[in-house]
């Protein structure tokens, strides 16, 4: 399921990384309706001065002026561009290097400069909500990575258990499927578990232990 | 520029009413500002939405800088870019749906928390938790009824569905049947003009029709129907509707004696004084005392002086709020009688600041549709 789309932006807090003041200034007003705060970090040797651990993607949003020359050293992940907070690009010069740089920081919306208050809303309500919707494929694509490198496992933990209990593969699946529920556990941990325990020598107990708390299914 | 002649001219005959009864007054010799002359320039795009772009246009490049008009939001956001364009500034009198705020208009109706909110808190607490909403298809309708659904279910009310029909139709028969069909505890009507006041009577003649007392057990919700439209709605099935405005003619203060006398004498033919006609009167009065004192029609000064104004107006002290360019307003809530007139059930103790994009009220994430994300399975 998508997540909930964020529409109210009250008490957001706005970093505008430009050196363009005037080219913003309907930018500031217009959040300033919309209830979101703005700071201008100082720009010191082309660096903004932004603490970016202190970032928090539940407040913060990046507006980051396209024609600076990388101005945000943004923690941003290269193969899924998620960035660690909503990044919205100030357009200015309408050349592809300038617009690459903005799209590799990890920007899901943008405003041309000078921005026009009638295109702020629009902006923030798009690049939030893609920048939230990417956080949760990325999430998604994480979990199914996650359970195609245990596929092994799994493969491997039903033909022992079929071996073991004389059953066909439907039912070690689902006998497999109900102990990894029973001890609160993926179904490719439970089969590396399954496998490993089954693996130790022969002379142990090979029953398998209950967890009394851990990590839930997704 | 308002639409007399079309789907919804009844109110922007009155609109136009009071926009002219304010500029008579500004021509009085007692008036406050003697160093302004206005002389109107009156155009009327007949509720044709493709023609308030060109009227819009050609009042700008004949050198207009200030344009009082606009009725229905979809003609609203159809001028915009030219008043953007020409940078010139339309004063907006009319109750809409928020989420704007351009800095070319200034806007004296009502924003959303003061007519869609306080009717929600009101019906929740007196009438009931299920409603039917019914509108026309555009935008007004769309946005009015999501904000309402919200507002709704964030406090367990429930929306039983909503039905659009196009603007101007009056086939309504069918909407009438599923609202009785869904028998929900009220109906939240975004209809306007000819489309509403068909509503209006064919939902009382089919609750008369099945034994149902229509005004005590399923009352029709507005935030737009005002005194010229009961009239319009007619004998019968004009009483007992409630709707939440700002502005009601039955005001019994000093102010609006004064506001509704003068409107009945000047404009004897009516339509009668409507909120819409009253914002259209607060408009050009603000807009007469900001270019009094600007001195000038220069909008930028004009604006800066709109934001120091207080004018007491006939609903009560009207100021505009310097961050959004909204107008402070006096929510109410009142319910029709049979003189076609509103009798006052609720007012808040004062004028409650604009909040046009809900920034104040609004759940910070849009509320999930009541379809379970559970279900049961073998």
């Amino acid at each position: 399921m998508a997540p909930r789309l964020l529409q109210n932006f009250n008490g957001g807090r706005a970093h505008i990384v430009t050196a363009n003041r005037c080219a913003v200034e309907a930018l500031e007003n217009t959040l300033g309706k919309l209830g979101v705060s703005a700071v201008y970090p100082e720009l010191r040797d082309g660096r903004a001065d932004i603490d970016l651990g202190a970032l928090q993607a539940e407040r913060d949003i990046l507006f980051v002026d396209g024609d600076l020359d990388n101005p945000v050293a943004l923690d941003t992940d290269a193969a899924s561009r998620h960035p660690p907070v909503p990044v919205i690009g100030l357009v200015g010069v309408e050349a592809p290097s300038r617009l690459k740089h903005l799209i590799n920081l990890g920007a899901s919306a943008f405003l041309r400069k000078p921005v026009q208050g009638g295109a702020v809303y629009t902006a923030l309500f798009l690049g939030i909500n893609q920048f939230l919707l990417r956080g949760d494929l990325r999430a998604r694509l994480d979990d199914m990575n996650r359970r195609r490198r245990g596929r092994r496992a799994v493969v491997k933990a039903i033909i022992a258990r079929m071996t073991e209990a004389g059953s066909d593969d439907d039912e070690a699946y689902d006998w497999l499927r109900r102990e990894s529920m029973r001890s609160r556990q993926t179904l490719e941990d439970y089969c590396e578990m399954f496998l490993t325990i089954r693996a130790a020598p022969l002379d142990k107990p090979t029953h398998l232990p209950l967890r009394e708390t851990g990590a839930g299914r997704r | 520029m308002f639409s007399t002649t079309g789907p919804y001219s009844v109110v922007a005959r009155s609109m136009l009413n009071g926009a002219l009864l304010a500029v008579a007054e500004a021509a009085a010799p007692h008036v406050s500002a003697p160093n302004v002359s206005v002389e109107p320039v009156i155009v009327d795009p007949a509720g044709d939405l493709g023609a308030y772009a060109g009227l819009a246009r050609d009042l700008l490049q004949s050198g207009v800088r200030h344009v009082v008009g606009c009725y229905t939001s979809s003609s609203r956001k159809e001028v915009i870019p030219f008043f953007e364009k020409h940078d010139a500034l339309l004063w907006y009198p009319s109750h809409y749906e928020g989420f704007e705020s351009s800095n070319n208009v200034i806007y004296t109706g009502a924003s959303p928390n003061q007519h869609v909110l306080p009717l929600v808190e009101h019906m929740l607490e007196r009438v009931g938790a299920s409603a039917f909403c019914v509108g026309s298809n555009y935008i007004w309708a769309w946005e009015n009824t999501r904000i309402f659904r919200e507002a709704m279910m964030a406090q367990d009310g429930r929306v039983l569905a909503e039905r659009y029909v196009p603007v101007g139709d009056t086939e309504i028969d069918q909407v009438v049947e599923a609202i009785l069909d869904a028998r929900p505890d009220f109906v939240f009507n975004t209809l306007i003009g000819t489309s509403a006041y068909a509503f209006f009577r064919a939902f009382r003649a089919a609750c008369n029709g099945r034994g149902i007392d229509q005004p005590k057990q399923i009352p029709v919700v507005s935030c737009s129907l005002s005194e010229p439209e009961l009239e319009e709605i007619g004998e019968g099935a004009v009483d007992g509707h409630l709707s939440s405005s700002v502005y009601f003619s039955s005001l019994d203060t000093p102010a609006n004696r004064a506001f509704t006398e003068l409107y009945r004498k000047t404009f004897p033919q009516g339509p009668s004084t409507s909120a819409d006609a009253e914002a259209s009167y607060v408009a050009m009065k603000l807009l007469i005392l900001s270019l009094a004192e600007a001195g000038t029609d220069d909008v930028e000064v004009v604006k800066q002086a709109v934001t120091r104004q207080h004018l007491l107006a006939p609903q009560g002290e009207v100021r505009i709020d310097p961050q959004t360019l909204h107008a402070y307003l006096t929510p109410r809530i009142g319910l029709s009688n049979k003189q076609s007139r509103f009798d006052l059930l609720f007012e808040a103790p004062g004028p409650v600041r604009p909040d046009p994009y809900l920034v104040q009220s609004a759940p910070r994430y849009a509320v999930a549709s009541r379809n379970p994300a559970l279900r049961v399975v073998k």
